[in-house]
Formats: C-alpha cells, structure tokens, sequence
C-alpha cells in the first residue's frame, strides 16, 4: 500500500528523464539537419553578398512591422495574462480603415501634391488608421474580455478567439472578398540604390517608423507616472490599486497602446504588401504572437527583438535552406512549436516563470 | 476619524468578518491584535476597497479643508464601502499591505514614486520624500535598485515609506514585523511611534502582540472573524485573558 505512490512517483520522473532526452536528441537533429541544408543547399547556390543583404534588410522590415504588433501581444499578456488571439484583427482593421483614408487623400489629389502635402496626408491616414484600431481594441476590452475578468484563463482565450472570427467575418460581410489595394504615391515609389543592393522607399519608410514607434511606446512605459503605473499594474493589480491607480483604466490604456501599434502595422503592412482583406490580420497576427513568444511573453524589449529576429530568418531562411519562398510561414511556425518545447520563456525571458501566471 | 460599523466580509462562501465595529480617532494609534487567521487583514483590505463588505458600514470622517460640521457627525461623513480601492486610496486611507507587496522590478524610487501617485503638488511629494528618507536612511542609497534586491527589512522601510508617500490621513499597517529580526523588529516600531507623533493617524494589524499593544492607545482583539475584547492599550497589556492567549505568558 504505501510503497505505490512512490512508485508512481518514480515512473513519472522516469517518463520526465526519458522525455527531457528525447526533446535534447530532437533539439541536435534539428540543427544538425538545418546545418546541412544550410551548408549542402543554401551556401550551394552561390548567391551573391548582395543578395543576402537585400533579404536581410527585407527581413528587417517586416521584423519591424511584426515588433508593433508583438508588442500589443506583450504588454496585454504583461497585465491581463491573457493572449489578445484577436490582436491581428485589431491590426486588419487599422489597414482597412487606412485604405478607405487613402482612397479619400487620392480622390483630392493630395498623393500627387507637393512632398510636404503627400508627407502630411500620409501621416494622417497612418493616425486613421491606428485610430480605428484603438476603437477596436478598447471595445474588445470591454465586451470580450473585462467581464471574464475573474473567469479561468482559459475562458478569455475562447473570447478571443471567437472575437477574431466575429471580426474577420464582419469585415467580409461588409467589405467583401476581394482585397483592397494600396497604391502608393509616386513620391515612396522608388528606391534607393547602394551597390548592388536595392533599398525600396516604402521598405525604408516603414523601418523607420516602426523603430520611432517603439522609441515611443518605450518612453512611455520607462519614464512617464502612465507607464510606472502600467508596470505596477503588471506586477500586482491589488497592491496598485491600494496606491489610488485605477486598474482598469491602466488595462484600457494598456489596450489603446497596443491598438495603436497595430493600427500603425496595418496600414504599412498594406503599403507592404499592396493589398488587405478580412483575413489580412490572421497570419501576421500569428508571426507577431511567434515573435513575441520568442522574445519571451511579457518581455517588451524581447518582443522587439524577437519580431526582428523572426523577420530576418523569415527573409533569409528560405534562400538558406533551399526551400521555397511559398514556405516561409512553415519555418516561422515550426519555431514557434520549437521554442515552445525547448524555451518556453523565449530568448530572453525569465520573465514568464517569475510571474504568478 | 474611521468606523466600522458591524462589517461582514466573504470570501464566496466563507464568512470572514461576522460583524466588526470598530473606531479609530485622530491622531490615535489603535491596534488589531489576533492569531493567525482570525480576519486581521480582510479587516484592512476591507477598509482599503480590496474586499468589498456584503453588509455593514465603514465611515471616514471628512478631511480639514472640506466643510465639515463641528461635531463631525455621521452625515458629513465619507461612506467608504461601495468605493473602489484606488478611490479609497485618494481619500486618505494608506495601506503598507501584508507581505509587503513591493514592485519588485520598480526601483526604490519609483516604489516610492507609486505611494504619490494620486498627487499632482510637485513640492508636497518632494517634501514628503525627503521626510521617508529621514526616517528610512538606507533607501537613500538604495534609490535606483529594484525593490526585489532588498532585503526582508529594506522592503518592510519601503513599503512603509510607500504608504507615507501619499501624504495619508490614515495608515494602516498590516504585520510591519513579520518576518523580521528582533533589532529590526524594535526599530520599526519605533518609526511607528516616530510617524505618529507627526501626526499620521495609524491603524496597525499585528500578531506581535505584547509590542503593538506597547506602542498603541487602543487595542482591539480579534477571533476567528469577531472582536472579543477591545479597551486601552494598557489594560489589554494587563488583561489575564490577553496575557494568556495572546503574549504567551
Ligand atoms: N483569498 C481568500 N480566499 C478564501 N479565504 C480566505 C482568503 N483570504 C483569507 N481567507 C480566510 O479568511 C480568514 C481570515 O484571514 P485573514 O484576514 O488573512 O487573517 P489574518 O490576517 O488575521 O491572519 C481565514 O480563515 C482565511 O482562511
Ligand atoms: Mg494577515
């Protein structure tokens, strides 16, 4: 009788060993595998130096607009512990909105006017757009997730999820299937030749403001009483409120913060790859959560580069591994899976386990 | 100043507080005194808007510069259950929580910075900081250190210090001695005598008994959600009842 749980007990971390080695042996596959196609196939080729910096700096951008939207996966997963699944809708509706603005600045001309003009025009339909987004993402707050507040936590992530659908499936009913497209002024058209390497406008552009964005947000949250109460709140929700901060007016303002973030991505995300639809938000929406999940969860900085890191093996892991570009999402998910077995903290995270969770 | 009229608190189905009445007057120090368990600190996060009480009342008398009659009586009194914690908070009532509770990856200084962080007088705070760091001389050189790398006393300082930070009308004190050796045990209670006579009224919970009941004017004694006994702080000293289940004696 009582030498069975400790039976039991032994079996369990036998299985525990038994898997630990398992996942190790997996682990020294997978890069002994990436190792040789890298070095039988990618290298192979013989692709030119300039051809790995142009992807580099393709990958670059597309880290950047992933680090906007990571970051409202982080900073909402920082205070509510909860996964916003709807937070790449949030972002498709900045594009949406974005695209309607653009059509409006390009029926009065104003993408063909002088560069300050179109400089101005640009930036307010970037505002729009982010605008639309921070309506979304504070009603989403409201409706879908504040009255689960106290629920399991695996209730608001069914809402979210539902909340994703809800929007996607609103945007098609009312917009349409076919996508909307983005044309660019012809003032961001060009782009900037070094050598061999090509540097599109657009592509230069969006980096930018990406990096300036996030400057933003992180002067907030390190040097404003706003941000020290959202770390506070992040920290302990009782004990800030005991100081007089109004908990739940941190979490909306945590939410405007990271709407504002997608709705900025959305309408360069659209510039980037000229078109959005109802379900332009999906898989971006799940490359930022990868990315931020390779960052470790709850890690601002590490969401930033995390979403830089993926952008770069996103860019450069095809022509690398000699699979087709078609592919590319394969290689991000497949390291989302795998930091999830071997790093669940992510990169840079000690983050997540230090927390009650 | 703060009453409690027969407050009952749950926790959905446990009835924590089965009818608390209790009164704090200015300038008093007063203090909760039971074992482990007996409701202490659901009484201060009930007070503190935390908890909120399924039955009862809990008044706070209005401050000096609002219109208040002559006899403060009850109409011009603030109803504090139905209020928020944060509302709370900005009408005077500070809590240094059990455990402490710092924001261990805040530095000292922004710990400090959230105890103000209802009060927009620049001058107020800045006073008010150099008056915690007079009386807690080792945050000054902990200042840009994370809460969490201090030790068990440090942050016991802070999160007293925090509390006073808000300039509070009322401070309540939940088990400042815990965990904390005895030279250290007797210099916080010294601080506590200290804040006092400059003017902060204080509600202190502790199970330190024979301590609290030496620094306070008042005690009250709580049992398993019940007070069982109240008085000056003396006669509980003196009472057999108290001696025996409460100082070990
Ligand atoms: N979060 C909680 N959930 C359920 N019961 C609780 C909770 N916190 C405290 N209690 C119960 O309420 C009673 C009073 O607890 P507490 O106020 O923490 O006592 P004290 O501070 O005097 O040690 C205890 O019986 C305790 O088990
Ligand atoms: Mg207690």
């Amino acid at each position: 009788m009582t030498s069975s749980p400790v039976k039991a007990q032994a079996a369990g971390t036998d299985g525990r060993a038994a898997l630990k080695q398992f996942t190790r042996a997996l682990g020294v596959a997978i890069v002994l595998l990436v190792i040789w196609r890298v070095t039988t196939v990618g290298l192979a080729e013989g692709y030119p130096v300039s051809f790995w910096i142009s992807q580099a700096l393709n990958g670059l951008v597309l880290g950047g607009v992933y680090a906007l939207v990571a970051l409202g996966y982080t900073l909402v997963y920082g205070i509510l512990f909860m996964i916003n699944f709807a937070h790449g809708e949030v972002m498709m509706i900045g594009g949406i909105t974005g695209f309607f603005a653009l059509q409006f600045a390009q029926a009065r001309g104003w993408m063909e006017g002088p560069w300050p003009v179109v400089v101005v025009a640009l930036l307010l339909i970037m505002f729009v757009g982010m605008a639309a987004s921070v309506v979304i993402g504070v009603t989403l707050e409201r409706l879908a997730y504040r009255p689960l507040r106290q629920a399991p936590r695996l209730v608001p992530l069914i809402s979210a999820i539902g909340a994703s659908l809800f929007l996607q499936y609103s945007v098609l009913l009312i917009f349409g299937v076919s996508p909307h497209s983005y044309r660019k002024p012809a003032l961001i058209s060009g782009g900037l030749r070094l050598g061999d390497v090509f540097i599109p406008y657009t592509g230069a552009i969006i980096f930018v403001t990406s990096i300036l964005l996030m400057l933003a947000l992180f002067f907030i949250i390190q040097r404003t009483k706003l941000g020290r109460a959202m770390r506070a709140v992040a920290e302990d929700r009782s004990t800030a409120s005991l100081m007089g901060v109004d908990v739940n007016a941190v979490i909306v303002v945590t939410f405007m913060l990271g709407s504002a973030l997608a709705g900025a991505a959305g309408v360069m995300l659209g510039f980037h790859n000229t078109v959005v639809k109802f379900n332009s938000g999906f898989i971006p929406g799940l490359k930022a959560f990868t990315a931020a999940v390779l960052g470790g969860i709850g890690n601002i900085p590490g969401a930033m580069f995390g979403a830089l890191i993926l952008g770069l093996i996103e860019a450069i892991g095809p022509s690398a591994l000699g699979i087709p570009t078609e592919y590319k999402d394969v290689i991000a998910f497949t390291l989302l899976v795998l930091i999830l077995i071997f790093r669940p903290t992510g990169l840079f995270g000690e983050v997540l386990s230090e927390k009650k969770a | 100043m703060l009453t409690l009229e027969s407050v009952h608190t749950y926790y959905g189905h446990i009835h924590a507080l089965k009818g608390i009445s209790l009164t704090v007057n200015e300038g008093e120090i007063v203090t909760l005194i039971g074992s482990n368990g007996a409701g202490k600190t659901t009484t201060l996060n009930t007070i503190s808007g935390v908890l909120s009480a399924r039955a009862g009342a809990i008044y706070l008398q209005e401050g000096d510069h609002s219109r208040r009659s002559p006899s403060a009586g009850g109409e011009h009194d603030l109803r504090l259950d139905r209020l928020p914690a944060h509302e709370v908070a900005r009408l005077g009532v500070s809590q240094s929580p059990e455990g402490r509770k710092i924001f261990a990856r805040l530095s000292v200084r922004e710990n400090l910075a959230m105890g103000a962080f209802a009060r927009t007088d620049r001058d107020g705070i800045s006073g008010d900081l150099d008056r915690v760091l007079e009386l807690f001389p080792r945050l000054q050189e902990r200042l840009s250190q994370p809460g969490g790398t201090l030790s068990g006393g440090e942050q016991q300082m802070l999160a007293i210090g925090r509390a006073l930070m808000s300039s509070p009308r009322i401070l309540l004190l939940d088990e400042p001695s815990m965990g904390l050796a005895p030279i250290l045990v007797q210099q916080i209670f010294q601080i506590i005598r200290e804040i006092n006579a400059q003017g902060t009224t204080i509600l202190l919970v502790e199970q330190n008994a024979q301590a609290a009941l030496q620094v306070a004017n008042r005690g009250y004694v709580l049992e398993t959600g019940n007070i069982v006994l109240s008085g000056a702080a003396r006669d509980l000293l003196a009472d057999p009842q108290v001696a025996e289940a409460y100082l070990g004696i």
